[in-house]
């Protein structure tokens, strides 16, 4: 048998963009402890549109941690108090009977609520966009060898590229900061030989909408890394630095 | 496809710039400190080392200006950097304070030890270095001994001096995030040196606070003039 817990959640509700949010008090009874933390929303959202109360906003997609899709902010902490684990692969085993959980949505000017716990995060597409294309051969697929890339070079924009884009670095940066995001986007193809043509322009015009679209400034504080369910590691940012100091 | 070359609005950019005059501003903190543990070797040795300063002439007053300009570029920098992240991070604030990583004291209270030592540093000016050194305040048992005078008659005052250490415990913080932050931002963090410099940069805040901090220490309780 499986174990079962209730909670008492605090959910921020908020109808649309322009409405004020508050927050709701609602108990979780029964919980499975095999669930997941948006399973066990789904088990409270049941409870609720049967009792008429509109059910609690929140995205999700992929439900295995790779879409990052999913987010939210579970008692003061990004994707909840695991490390290296998005939300939806957090279990409610880690959570204690009675507890009470503070349920917000990523906070940050530039990632503005939609309803509930859904944020916009297009800013991120935009920075995306900004990097632009890389070149390549069209026609036939190369070789899988055909261009050598070393060891250390792989493993670096591998590690970049396990980023999922989900914004947990934004919502527990103390200044609302995408550094990390942006870094690793940058990092993933600023040391592999197809990305190094557009190196420069590809780090100046991230970086500059990154600026425009009113992040915050990254003060060391490494907050992100802690926060990133894909853990990826700060010395993302300090290529970003120096890819940017050469590049302007 | 455009790009600019140099845009000194850019984030990045603007850290770079606050690192920068940090690290000017970190050598001046130990080249300060060495000169101020003259005062260890009585009034003839510490007023030598400050008329050894003043012989310098012009330099010295060049030296002085830059100094100013660093200083003044790293607060205004620093302070437009602030501005626009308390405006990312919007109005609306997470209910529970509760961090995941690794946020310190010192990186927490930045934006305040940098406040106090800024105000710090005006009132130190005037407090010693336009200081009347052969004035009243150098006077000791009836005879003036020069800036040491004004020095120690400063430090015999208890509160004085706590103001004197509280900034110097604040420049440890600000030192003990800034000088591994330096690295950082200029893009250098590397799996073995990036640990051993955060070491470095603690135990190197702790020793320059402690050496500031001995001076009023040592004339409070020591030279119990
Ligand atoms: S829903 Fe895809 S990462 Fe969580």
């Amino acid at each position: 048998m499986a174990n079962k817990i209730n909670l008492i959640l605090k959910v921020w509700r908020q109808k649309n963009q322009e409405s004020q949010g508050r927050f709701e008090t609602y108990k979780a009874l029964d919980i499975d402890t095999d669930m997941s933390f948006l399973e066990m929303l789904d088990v409270v959202n049941e409870s609720l549109t049967k009792s008429g109360v509109d059910p609690i906003a929140f995205d999700h997609d992929c439900r295995e941690g790779i879409c990052g899709t999913c987010g939210a902010v579970i008692n003061g902490q990004a994707h909840g108090p695991l490390k290296g684990t998005t939300l939806c692969q957090l279990h409610m085993r880690h959570f204690k009977d009675g507890q009470t959980l503070v349920i917000e949505p990523f906070r940050a000017k530039t990632f503005p609520i939609i309803k509930d716990l859904c944020v916009d995060r297009s800013a991120f597409d935009r920075i995306i966009q900004a990097g632009g294309f890389i070149s390549v051969k069209t026609g036939q697929a190369p070789d899988a060898h055909a261009v050598p890339v070393p060891k250390d070079k792989v493993d670096w924009a591998m590690d970049a590229a396990a980023c999922i884009g989900c914004g947990a670095c934004v919502a527990a940066c103390p200044n609302a900061s995408a550094m990390l995001f942006v870094a690793a986007k940058a990092s993933h193809l600023n040391v592999l030989p197809q990305g190094v043509p557009e190196k420069k322009s590809r780090t100046l015009n991230m970086v500059k909408q990154m600026d425009q679209e009113g992040f915050g400034n990254c003060s060391n504080e490494y907050e992100c890394e802690a926060a990133c369910p894909k853990e990826i590691s700060v010395a993302h940012i300090a290529r970003l630095n120096k890819d940017h100091r050469q590049a302007s | 496809m455009s790009y600019q070359t140099f845009d000194f609005n850019s984030s990045i950019t603007k850290k770079q710039i606050v690192a920068l005059t940090g690290l000017v501003l970190i050598f001046f903190v130990v080249f300060h400190l060495a000169g101020n543990l003259f005062i260890y070797g009585g009034p003839a040795a510490f007023n030598g080392y400050v008329e050894k300063l003043d012989d310098l002439g012009v330099l010295k007053t060049i030296a002085e200006w830059g100094l100013f300009f660093v200083f003044g570029i790293h607060i205004l920098t620093t302070a437009f950097l602030v501005l626009e992240n308390i405006q990312a991070r919007g109005i609306s604030r997470y209910a529970v304070d509760n961090s995941k990583g690794p946020r310190s004291l010192a990186t927490r209270l930045m934006p305040y030890s940098g406040s106090y030592l800024f105000l710090y540093v005006i009132w130190h000016l005037i407090d010693f270095s336009w200081a009347d050194q052969q004035g009243p305040r150098s006077i000791i048992h009836g005879v003036s001994y020069g800036l040491y005078g004004v020095v120690v008659n400063a430090f015999k005052d208890p509160l004085h001096s706590m103001l004197y250490i509280i900034a110097m415990c604040f420049l440890g913080l600000h030192l003990a995030h800034g000088t591994q932050s330096f690295l950082q931002t200029f893009g250098f963090n590397d799996n073995r040196f990036t640990p051993c410099i955060k070491k470095f940069s603690r135990y190197f805040a702790v020793a320059m606070a402690a050496g500031y901090s001995s001076i009023p220490l040592y004339v409070l309780y020591v030279l119990k003039v």
